[in-house]
């Protein structure tokens, strides 16, 4: 198949990616691990009925989202937050560029955030000379190695203990070590440091409360907390389907994520954040700033793909696909990988540059199983099928061949005289065609199951 | 649930998530068990802020008046959860949650009474006006950003003790 150039190069990333013997067995050691422990996890709970009341509270901000999102700008402000509603990526930047601007600061700590991922917010920064230092283990690792995330929940799972050791050898100047216990060490030290001297933090929202104006951030490190606390300006960044209507709903997605993504009863720590310090307290930044970005899910939200926004980003779609498995998320290209981020891609990004990653799907149903609000992947994968090929994303020759075997599947008598012909051509094709992929077909046969049945 | 199989709950499951749980049967063993616990640490933080906290006798030589330079911090819980195994701690009263946070070694005193059954009667009880920072602790800080491997206190404690009393 011929991609247009705008597309991702999947095809190309995945054939990279699977002679990689290193990135196999990292994967399959992590998403592996990952799924059991969340079978365990699972396996105790009512999961089917704390699904359907998270799928229900999910879907019933989704039904009033502009409601909820004026709700809570309300609240975070009354709390003492600034709120800055945004429309796309790159106002956003240029918000949070101005507030660090605005105070003069040139350094930032850094809490894991997919949206800011999103946004290509680091780049940015750096390009304006804010130096951003990645807070969570293993985004420092990939921020020190020039690399995106390849999971979104473990960033740096792509990468085994020996090629960390080597890096931090390398770009930290420390003694070679290939024991994660030594490594995070390390980085513990040198991020101590900057906890302490950075005048802003950035962090990302896994959930934001409408009725309260909280934002609730959920790590198991430690380091959003550093982030939200030590340095005196908190800015928050975060897409406006984050938000649950009152703090009483929270149990019902806490329950669900932690267990979905790493197979946790809980989280090590969870914060939830109400705007800034008050009068007589010791906690709390000084300053807060909520930049709420739209970033097309205002549309998402009023078309067939609207259950996507449902997401809480727990990344046991990506733990169950085989696709995910094999090929690990760099193959992707995009800011989410594996099945949430084939749509998330294509509703975001366009059919134009998302297309190809519609092969790395087998519509196994696997990832709708799995999701804990029961966003329909499947469904949404399939359609989004449908929509590349009326959108004409698909090879002139895929087109030909679909269109032939279409004409010739509704006919009894050419679909016969084309099952004789390929048993009577299959030696020809054979030593004229790519043998490998056509060693994998079936041969045809001369007694074909319906002339065996009827 | 009764009480009793709520705090049993509750210690059950902080030993799951890695915490050492230590139960007494009264106010009165704290100190002996915290002279205990904290024998290895050089400089100690304790707000001092709830009566559990001023009633605790702690060596004056080892306090600090500075969590950033502690090794260990004592304090009491805002509250606690059963199902969980967490500890809740917010910034009423003048705590800096953040202390907790920073030191290698936590200890946290929690009373029977402070421990809620389940994560909704928590958050339940709040209302629409919650303090600045809450924080629900579950276990030590940990990672498994290399390999899977569990690492245990990359930013946070390394040791977090529960003391029921």
């Amino acid at each position: 198949m011929s991609d247009p150039v705008t597309g991702v190069p999947f095809r190309a990333n995945a054939i990279r990616a699977l002679s990689d013997s290193a990135l196999r067995a990292a994967m399959r050691n992590a998403t592996e691990t990952f799924a059991t422990k969340r079978a365990e996890t699972v396996s105790a709970v009512p999961l089917e009925e704390w699904r359907d009341q998270a799928s229900d509270l999910r879907l019933r901000v989704l039904d009033h989202l502009s409601d909820y999102v004026d709700l809570f700008e309300r609240n975070a402000t009354r709390a003492g937050a600034k709120v800055h509603r945004t429309e796309g990526a790159k106002e956003a930047r240029e918000i949070i560029a101005s507030i660090l601007r605005g105070h003069g600061i040139a350094k930032v700590v850094k809490s894991k955030s997919m949206i800011s991922e999103e946004i290509h917010l680091n780049d940015f920064l750096q390009k304006q000379g804010v130096k951003v230092v990645e807070t969570d283990f293993g985004e420092y690792i990939i921020q020190i190695a020039g690399e995106g995330p390849s999971h979104i929940i473990a960033p740096a799972i792509h990468k085994d203990r020996r090629q960390v050791g080597k890096l931090f050898a390398e770009k930290l100047g420390c003694e070679y070590s290939d024991d994660p216990m030594v490594l995070a060490a390390i980085a513990k030290k040198i991020l101590r440091k900057e906890f302490f001297s950075a005048k802003a933090g950035i962090s990302g929202a896994n959930f934001a409360i409408a009725d309260s104006g909280s934002i609730v951030l959920v790590t198991n490190e430690g380091n959003g907390r550093m982030c939200t606390s030590i340095p005196p300006v908190h800015i928050a960044v975060l897409s406006i389907e984050k938000i649950v209507p009152s703090l009483s709903d929270l149990p019902k997605f806490i329950r669900l994520l932690p267990r979905s993504a790493t197979g946790q009863i809980l989280s090590s720590y969870m914060s939830v954040i109400t705007g800034t310090r008050k009068p007589g307290e010791s906690t709390g930044a000084e300053e807060m700033h909520v930049v709420l970005l739209d970033n097309g899910r205002s549309e998402i939200v009023k078309g067939e793909y609207r259950e996507m926004l449902k997401c809480i980003r727990c990344g046991a779609c990506l733990n169950a696909c085989p696709v995910y498995r094999l090929v690990g998320g760099h193959a992707y290209d995009s800011t989410y990988p594996g099945p949430m981020g084939i749509v998330l891609t294509a509703l975001l990004d366009g059919m134009e540059r998302a297309h190809p990653l519609l092969d790395a799907t087998t519509l196994c149903g696997a990832c709708g199983d799995v999701c804990p609000v029961k966003v329909p992947l499947p469904r949404l994968l399939h359609s989004l099928r449908e929509q590349r090929v009326e959108k004409g994303f698909t090879s002139r020759l895929e087109q030909m061949g679909m269109a032939g075997f279409g004409m010739v599947a509704q006919s009894s008598s050419l679909f016969n005289l084309g099952q004789a012909a390929a048993h009577l051509l299959w030696p020809i094709a054979r030593k004229i065609g790519p043998k490998d992929s056509l060693d994998r077909i079936p041969r045809p046969v001369s007694k074909t199951f319906r002339k065996i049945v009827s | 649930m009764t009480r009793g199989k709520i705090i049993d709950l509750f210690i059950d499951n902080t030993a799951k998530a890695a915490a050492e749980p230590v139960r007494i049967s009264s106010s009165d063993e704290l100190n002996g068990v915290l002279a205990r616990i904290l024998a290895g640490s050089d400089l100690i933080f304790c707000p001092f802020v709830t009566e559990q906290e001023k009633a605790i006798k702690l060596s004056p030589d080892k306090l600090t008046r500075d969590y950033t330079a502690a090794s260990a911090c004592v304090e009491e819980v805002f509250a606690a959860v059963a199902e969980t195994g967490s500890l809740v701690w917010t910034s009423q009263g003048g705590k800096p949650v953040q202390a907790g946070l920073v030191c290698t070694h936590h200890v946290a005193m929690v009373s029977e009474e402070s421990i809620h059954e389940t994560l909704d009667d928590f958050f339940s009880s709040l209302g629409d006006s919650p303090p600045t920072n809450i924080t629900l602790e579950t276990g030590p800080s940990r990672t498994g950003d290399i390999e899977m491997t569990l690492t245990i206190g990359v930013h946070g404690p390394s040791r977090l003790t529960v003391i029921v009393f």
